[in-house]
């Protein structure tokens, strides 16, 4: 829920003093976090990724 | 600059955690019973290299194909794993394809790496004989990678390319396997965490065995005789059939290194492909293998007849009840 915060004009200023907001906006912001992100994305696109490796084309099993 | 320094740091992280990952891999990668279905040569080489450490003498080698390796099997239920449970010491690295050209360029790896086994066990299977056999002109490409630089000039004009290395992705993807082990060990591990090639067939049989797919398919699929026509070729054989040739070489090998070997001749349902093989030139073609192999010094065992029709799953592969009669019948063979 985000809290409504008296005085405020508008939506940023909301977001911004949202507790919730604030520390999902600093962790996404640390690099080391999106380095990790990154880090993730790759080991799951190469885990997930389609086998086209050598047992294709080398035999009909 | 403030910008540039956060994705530095990014970066740093990305390729620390990268490190850490092929560390760990480097550390704890497991090794499997059997090659997986699509097994990369690095793993090969990590299989090879293990078992150079072992003392010479220690283990038997099963070097053969989809018989050995225990085709549409669970690898408890494979040949090796039986002989194993009978306290055999039996390391099974065989693979779907193999042939003669596979099992000889196999035994030139492990012998250049050192590997001194108790005993070989390959066996010889006669649709490897046809020139129409996938496996019958080429090496594996990931066995190819490790061992294709060992195999003489002569020997090479014999064999067919599998893969283009030269190509902009192969050399791409070469150079990534080098340096990063984690991609290059990715079949492997893909094997290992999804019990099939990849994650897309692991949900694709997934729903088909819910849906019941799979079950319909099998029982439409189960095989008929003409499934097999031209599967083996019944012309005689000669000195200018490539498998004859790369098994002459490999009995040659084995007896050069003093390395005792056991040669099974294939088991196969004749109640299956009696109309294509069950002729007087199978025999003959089958005596030629038996003879050339005693000749090298390679003990025979003669299995092609000795299964019934129920105990196969198709033209040679055996059901786990047939594995594990095959694994009684090779035990004493292999413990002498």
């Amino acid at each position: 829920m985000i809290e409504i915060v008296p005085g405020a004009k508008n939506v940023e200023e909301v977001l911004e003093h949202d507790p919730v907001f604030k520390l999902i906006g600093m962790r996404l912001a640390h690099p080391a976090v999106l380095g990790a992100v990154l880090f993730l994305i790759v080991v799951a696109i190469v885990l997930l990724g389609p086998a086209s490796e050598s047992r294709f084309i080398y035999t009909d099993f | 600059m403030k910008l540039l320094g956060a994705l530095g740091a990014a970066a740093l992280v990305f390729f620390a955690l990268l490190a850490t990952l092929d560390l760990a891999i480097g550390a704890w990668f497991p090794s499997f019973d059997r090659l997986s279905e699509n097994f990369s040569a690095p793993y090969l080489e990590r299989a090879v290299r293990a078992l150079a450490k072992e003392p010479a003498g220690s283990e038997v080698v099963a070097i053969g194909d989809s018989v050995l390796w225990g085709y549409k099997l669970p690898v408890t239920e494979n040949v090796t794993t039986q002989l194993h449970r009978s306290g055999l010491a039996v390391r099974n690295l065989s693979f779907e394809g193999g042939s003669p050209a596979n099992t000889y360029a196999f035994l030139r790896l492990l012998l250049a790496n050192g590997v001194r086994p108790r005993a070989v066990l390959f066996n010889v299977n006669q649709k490897e004989f046809n020139p129409s056999d996938s496996a019958y002109q080429k090496i594996h490409p990931s066995l190819d990678a490790l061992a294709g630089n060992l195999l003489t000039r002569d020997e090479r004009a014999q064999l067919l390319p599998t893969v283009d290395r030269t190509s902009i992705e192969a050399r791409l993807d070469a150079w990534i396997s080098a340096h990063w082990h984690f991609y290059a060990l990715r079949s492997d591990i893909r094997e290992a965490l999804f019990n099939q090639v990849d994650a897309a067939h692991a949900l694709d049989n997934a729903i088909q065995i819910v849906s019941g797919a799979k079950a319909r398919f099998d029982a439409e699929h189960r095989p008929t005789p003409a499934r097999f026509e031209g599967t083996y070729d019944l012309s005689p054989l000669d000195e200018k059939n490539v498998s004859v040739i790369f098994l002459r070489k490999s009995a040659a090998l084995l007896a050069r290194e003093r390395i005792p070997a056991v040669a099974l001749l294939t088991p196969t349902n004749h109640v299956l492909l009696h109309e294509f093989i069950d002729t007087p030139q199978y025999g003959k073609n089958l005596e030629f293998v038996r003879r050339l192999l005693l000749r090298g010094g390679v003990r025979v065992v003669n299995l092609d007849r000795t299964f019934g029709g129920g105990e196969f799953i198709d033209n040679d592969h055996l059901t786990a009840a047939g594995n594990r009669r095959l694994a009684e019948i090779l035990e004493p063979e292999l413990a002498r």
